[in-house]
Parts: C-alpha cells; structure tokens; sequence
C-alpha cells in the first residue's frame, strides 16, 4: 500500500513538472536522427530563432520511416503552440505521396523556407563521359545504374524524371544514404548520381546538368536540364519550418518574424556559409505556395515513373 | 615530420587533454549503463561542442565513443548484459567466466583487449588509410553479401545447446528486422496496416529488451539462489606471458575489426561476430569458447575496438561515414568547418594527423580510467539487488527511447524483454538473435541490390570479382569443415559409446538399456 501511495505521488510529481515546463518551453521537431544533415541546421538555426521568440527551445530528434514520424507528430499536435518542425522536402512534398500517413500537405500552418540548394545530374570524374548527350549516347548498348540516398528520397525522384523524359537508359539502385552510395560510385556499381553541390564538391565528382530553372553560379559551364532539351525539372534539396494547423494567427506571424530574422542574421549567415547550404528564404504565404506546388510536382514524376498510382 | 610535430602540439593542449578524460570516462560510463551506448552518448555530448574549437570538440566525441565501445563489456561481464549491442559477442565467454569466479581475468582481458585492438587499428590508420580507403571502394554490394554471410555462419557456433534452436532465434531477429519500409522499394511491409509500425524495429530497444530486461527477469524469477548474487567487480591485467600465448587472437581480432570498420555501412556489432566466429574455427583453445575461454573476450573486444579508429578511414580519406556514429562525427566536423572528404588529407593534414594523435591518446586514457571506472561500478552493484535491477530497467528504457524519440520503442522494448524470457527459460540461445538483427539488415539490402546489378543473375554473384569469389570460397571452406568436423566428432562418439557398452554388457544388461534412452 505505502509504495503505491509512492508512486501516486511521483506520478503527479511528473504530470506537474511537465505542465510547469510546457508552458514557456518551444519544442522544435527534427524528423532525423542527431548528428544528420538536416539536424546540423536545425540545432544552428534554433538558437538564434529562440532568441527572436524569446523562449527556450529545445530541439527534439524523433527520426524514422523516411522522417514522416517526425512531421506527423508535428501535424497530430493541432493547435499547439509550442510545437514547431523542421522540416526537409521530402518528408512534406513526396512521402505523402508514395504512402498512407496521419498528414498531407494541408496539415500544417507553413512558417518559412530557410535553405535550399539545386541539385546536379553527377558522373565520376573518373568515367570518360563529359556531357549529358554522351551519357544518353552510352547508355544505349548498355543501361546505366543510378544510385540514391534510398527509395523516394530526391536524388531518386530527380533521376526517376531524368529517364522518363529524355533517352537516357538507366536503373535505380538505391542505398542507405549518399555516403554509401558515393562510395558505390566511386567504386563504379553505379555511374549516376544526383545530389547537392556539397556532395559535389566533396567527392571526385563532375556535373553534367542543374535541376534548376537558371544555371548556378559557380559552375557557369554546367546547362539546366531545360538547356538539355528536357523539361524543365526543378529539384532541389531544401528545409523550412512549419507549425501544426490551429494556432492563432499572432502566434503564426510571431514564427514567421524570428524565422525571417534568424535567416538575415550574421551567425545562420556565417554558419550557412561554412555548411555550403544556400539560404533561401520564403515567407508563409510563398512558401506554402511552392510546397504545394513541389507537391504535386513530385506526385507527377511519381505517377510516371510508376512508383505510386 | 613537422606536420606530425605539431599535430603531436595540437593535441597536448590543457582543453584537449581535458576534453578525452571527460569524454572518456564518461563514455565508458554510458556504455556500460546498458541501453545507453554509443549513439545516446554522442548526442548528449554533441550540443556542448558547439561552443569548443575542432580539436577539443573532436577529442571529446572520440573520448565518448571509444569509451562506450569498451564500457559496454563491463556489464556484459559482470551480469550479462551488454552495455551496448558492440558487446554482444563478450557475453559469450565473459560472463561464463565471471560464474566461474574468474572477473578479475575477463574484465582484465576485456580491457587489454580493448586497448590493444584501438590502438592497432590507429596504427594501420596512420600507415594505411589511402590504401585501405581505396580497398574498401572496392568492396560492393556483391562483396558485402559474401562478408554478411561468413558472418552468418557464428551462428552455428554459439548455438552450443541445439543448433535448430539457434536457427530459431537467428531467424527471429532476422524476421524482426524485416518489419518498417522496404530498403529497395520504400514500400512499407509487416506493419498490419498500422503507422506506428512502418518506422520499423529499431536494435537498440531489441537488445535492451533481449538482453537487459530478461536478465532481470530471470535474476527476479530465482532471486533466492545464490547465483543471483553480483560478483565484486575486480580488475587484473594479463601478465607479459599471458599476453604472448594470446597475441596471434589479439592481433587476429584487431585485424579483422580494423578491416570490418573501413567497410561502409557494416559497424562494430558486426566486427565482433565476424571475429567471434574466426576465433572458432582458428583459436587453438577453440573447444573451450563459449564456456568463460578468454579467447572469445579478445576476439570480440579486440575486434569492436579496432572499428572505433578504422571507421575514420572512409570518413576522412573518402567523406563516407562508415556507420551512425562516424556518421555524427562528421556531423560535427562539418559544424566547424572541416568537410570531410577526398581532399581532406591533402588540405587539412594537420588536423587530420591530430585526429590520430587523439584517438591513441583515448585509448591510453581507456586503459588509465579502466581501473575507477570498475570501481565505479563495484561501488553500484554492491547496492540491493533490487536497487540495480531497478536502475538497469530505467536506463534500459531510456536508453531504447532517446534513440529515436519514438514511443514504439518503449513497447518493442519491453515485449522482446518478456519473449526473451520465455524463449531462455525454454532453452533458446539469446545472441543469434542478436546476430539476425544486425547483420539481417545488411544481407537482404546487399543480396537485393547485388541481383539488381547483376540483374536477376545470382549464379554470377560467385565470379563477379576476385574479392567475392575469395569469400565464396572461404564460406565453402567453413562449411565443409563444419560438417565434416561434426561427422568426425559423430563418429568418435559411436565407436566410444560401442566401446563402453560392449565392456558394460558382460557387467550388467541395464548399460544398454540406458543407453538406449
């Protein structure tokens, strides 16, 4: 009987403590495991964006399921206002898509775009094909492998509308993330990849196209896909912050200013820089715009490739 | 010369020295607090770096990781739990020789062991990370199918009692690992249709439950018997003589860790039962493993040491994180400005030579913090059985949640606990599910993505390089010594028993009678 009493007791103890906490405490989602890519620029965006709030923030990893757990706690938490997420593109624009989930599109009320970077068609530096017309070319006798970072994620969709919208002969193999697939590259099991300029830049890599409306600059000599005779695929790798659907809008205009704060502030600028991810800052209003529009963008090449119905 | 010099300056800083003593201990800490491993350890550590510079921040993180990688022995010693799943392979023989009063020795080995396979595989990092690093390249989809399967087959060895109830078990964790999306199609499968399902079975919580909980379950269920009792923690080193009747599995279990670790995507679990199974078909005291031989505490210690320094070869001389943790690693690097990559080495010797530099220094730290960190944990088991096992539930729960901040994780947690209860009450050996967990994973992605490059064609596995059809082979081998030992063995066994019913029969008929039972 007394240790029951005991453990009554602690139980209230928790339940208070959590409630005194919650109040003033923001609780930003990251869908990925500590340490990752996306969670690198989540925890040095976080400092400065609490500081703009004036709360404290605490970010929290809830990784799995291609980072749709994550999200669809951030979309199951309707009308709270100390619940944020931040959020890469693909769990918000392709997964919704290819799976049942708690969330869609229109399950969060949309802060802003922070960072985004275009991504590149890559061979190895090592292969002897310098141009995408080559690669079409070669890839007749023999089809090509193209690699990703696992099945649905971007660098998979960018390819998937490369070789339905243009000659180009190739198969997807997807591994578990772009080092092993860079490391399948460079020992010739697969011979295309799509990814960002980072991996570009890390590995011996050359580009032979953007997936982006305008060539990028500092690589003036590599043509937009559009330039290639394909349409035009825009695909980039970005991440931006959204809030669950039901917060008051004074709560949502007060997201919207520390984020867009965070981002023009010297210390994301400074870090950003040292990432190599790009800034690209989208307001509420734009940035819902365009994750709808990525959307159905994505669930298009989808269709065609015939990875969702 | 002089970049080696001054790396050798960088590292012997007040706020770098200070950085591997926190680190360290602290990971051998986390690691031997079962659930709590690696991965936790890291990421409660990473947000502090944020504010240090790239060396002090890098010593702190290699402290905690090689801490952790050898901390998880200590409790897989003492109660027969791993402290984290790289330790698995140690409870084989370290906690049969802890029942037979041996812990000084197996702690003592355990930490040598530790010790001697980090800094080899140091060493080969320093002489041979380009070379290695281009190796590993090398090693496709094809090529770690082979690997996985050798691996596969220590199945077989550690399934003393019967091996059809090992296989149970195998398949178990295999099966177990199977449940989420699909690797090569995304698709989600074994999830009933549920959502909480699709994000899979996570290791972590499997092995907690598997391991942690039923331990306590079975030490409540008999907590009368005098086994149940801790034994006191005690450490002592192997003498010089020891250490030379063992130095071919020393070396044996580094070289193999080191090598497992400069793969992409296997891990320090997996180097572990690699060289566990190597060790019993090459030691020469093999009858006796699995029953506390200090053979098997090295080949497994040795061995998940050598990957914390050889999983730095494809994440600094290519960019390519060979596991999650070098993974966060180069997270963290990242943060202060260092990318990893292939011109890594050429641009940023210095701190690359520094990196190494550290890590010998941690695992001289290792062996320094050996001896409190054992006292530490003396101290704690001396509290009430009921105190420990009530600690050893805590950490195990929050160790399987903050893995990935999923409450699923809580419930596979304590359901694998309970199964795992019921399967070794009846009989059923623990670590070949384990063993299916993490290296199931693996095979089917390799096995699948190999037809896919093969397309379609498995016959062709066998000749698709010189490295795969090596490993082929060497299954080949194993197996044919597998059978033809059991054979030999079944064999002797007929002629003896023959032997002593027909000196048995003139004596008395009931001999035979018995024998027939």
């Amino acid at each position: 009987m007394k240790s029951l009493r005991y453990s009554l007791a602690t139980l209230a103890l928790i339940g208070t403590t959590h409630a005194a906490v919650a109040a003033d405490n923001l609780e930003i989602i990251v869908p990925f495991a500590a340490g990752g890519a996306t969670d690198i620029v989540a925890r040095s965006f976080e400092p400065t964006f609490s500081q703009q709030l004036g709360v404290t923030s605490v970010v929290r990893n809830v990784a799995g399921a291609s980072a749709t757990v994550g999200t669809a706690e951030v979309a199951n938490s309707e009308g709270n206002p100390n619940i944020i997420g931040y959020e890469p593109a693909g769990a918000l624009t392709i997964q919704p898509s290819l799976k049942k989930l708690p969330y869609g599109p229109d399950s969060f009320t949309y802060i802003c775009r922070t960072v985004s970077n275009p991504m590149f068609l890559m061979v190895s530096k090592a292969s002897d094909i310098t141009s995408f017309k080559q690669l079409v070319e070669e890839s007749r006798d023999q089809p090509f492998l193209y690699g990703s970072s696992g099945p649905g994620t971007l660098p998979h969709l960018a390819m998937a509308a490369t070789v339905v919208n243009s000659d180009l002969k190739a198969e997807h193999i997807p591994y578990s993330g772009s080092g092993p697939a860079m490391n399948a590259l460079a020992g010739n099991e697969i011979q295309i990849m799509a990814d960002t300029e980072t991996i570009l830049e890390n590995y011996d890599l050359r580009p032979l196209a953007v997936f982006a409306d305008h060539r990028v600059e500092g690589y003036d000599d590599v043509p937009t896909v559009e330039e290639l005779g394909l349409p035009a695929l825009d695909f980039a790798v970005w991440q931006g912050v959204v809030a669950p659907k039901g917060i008051s809008d004074e709560r949502a205009r007060q997201y919207a200013e520390a984020c867009k704060a965070t981002v023009e502030s010297d210390k994301f600028q400074s870090f950003a820089d040292k990432a190599k991810a790009g800034i690209a800052y989208l307001g509420p209003d734009d940035f819902k715009a365009f994750v709808q529009k990525r959307f159905e963008a994505n669930k298009q090449v989808l269709k065609d490739a015939g990875l969702a119905p | 010369m002089d970049v080696i010099l001054a790396a050798v300056g960088d590292a012997f800083t007040w706020q770098a020295l200070l950085a591997i003593v926190i680190g360290t201990w602290a990971g051998i800490i986390i690691g031997g607090l079962p659930g709590l491993g690696s991965v936790v350890g890291l990421t409660i550590f990473l947000p502090f770096t944020f504010g240090m510079d790239v060396i002090t921040s890098m010593a702190l993180l290699i402290g905690v990781y090689c801490g952790s990688v050898y901390g998880g022995s200590i409790t897989a010693i003492l109660i027969n739990t791993p402290g984290t799943p790289q330790s698995a392979a140690t409870v084989f023989d370290g906690y049969p020789m802890t029942q037979q009063g041996r812990v000084d020795e197996a702690l003592g080995w355990a930490t040598f062991a530790s010790f001697f396979g980090g800094v080899l595989s140091c060493v080969l990092l320093i002489f041979c990370a380009p070379q290695l690093a281009k190796f590993a390249v090398n090693f496709g989809s094809i090529e770690v199918f082979a690997l996985v399967c050798l691996a596969m087959l220590c199945i077989v060895g550690i399934s003393r009692g019967s091996l059809l109830k090992g296989l149970v078990c195998g398949m178990m964790g295999f099966f177990f690992s199977m449940v989420g999306s699909d690797p090569i199609t995304g698709a989600d499968r074994f999830t009933f249709g549920t959502y909480a399902l699709s994000s899979g079975l996570d290791l972590i919580p499997v092995v907690v439950g598997a391991f942690a909980l039923s331990e306590v379950f079975v030490r409540f269920s008999a907590r009368d018997e005098e086994a149940t009792t801790i034994p006191e923690a005690r450490l002592r080193f192997p003498s010089l003589r020891e250490i030379g009747r063992r130095l071919v599995e020393l070396l044996r279990g580094s070289f193999i860790g080191s090598f497992v670790g400069a793969l992409p995507g296997t891990g320090a679990a997996a180097a572990a039962f690699i060289s566990y199974a190597a060790a019993q078909k090459l030691s020469p005291r093999r009858a006796n493993l699995g029953k506390g031989e200090p053979d098997g505490i090295i080949a497994s210690e040795s061995s998940n040491n050598a990957v914390t320094g050889s999983a730095f070869i494809p994440t600094l001389a290519l960019g390519i994180p060979g596991d999650v943790v070098t993974a966060m690693m180069m997270g963290a690097m990242v943060i202060h400005g260092i990318t990893p990559g292939v011109r890594l080495m050429a641009d940023q010797a210095q701190t690359v030579y520094t990196l190494f530099v550290v890590l010998i220094i941690v695992n001289v730290a290792m062996l320094i913090l050996s001896k409190p960190s054992i006292g530490l944990f003396r101290y704690l088991f001396k509290l009430p059985l009921g105190f420990v096992m009530g600690g050893i539930v805590m950490f195990s729960f929050i160790g399987a949640v903050s893995v990935r901040g999923n409450p699923l994780d809580l419930v596979v947690a304590a359901l694998t606990g309970i199964l795992a209860y019921v399967l070794r009450r009846s009989g059923y050996p623990l670590a070949p599910l384990v063993i299916g967990m993490v290296l199931g994973p693996a095979l089917e992605s390799s096995l699948r993505r190999g037809l896919l490059i093969s397309r379609g064609d498995f016959l062709s596995f066998f000749t698709h390089s010189g490295i795969a059809t090596t490993l082929f082979v060497l299954i080949g081998l194993f197996l044919i010594w597998t059978i033809v030992g059991g054979v030999i063995e079944w064999r002797a066994k007929v002629i003896r028993t023959r032997r002593e019913a027909s000196s048995a029969q003139p004596a008395s008929e009931q001999g035979i009678m018995h024998d027939h039972h």
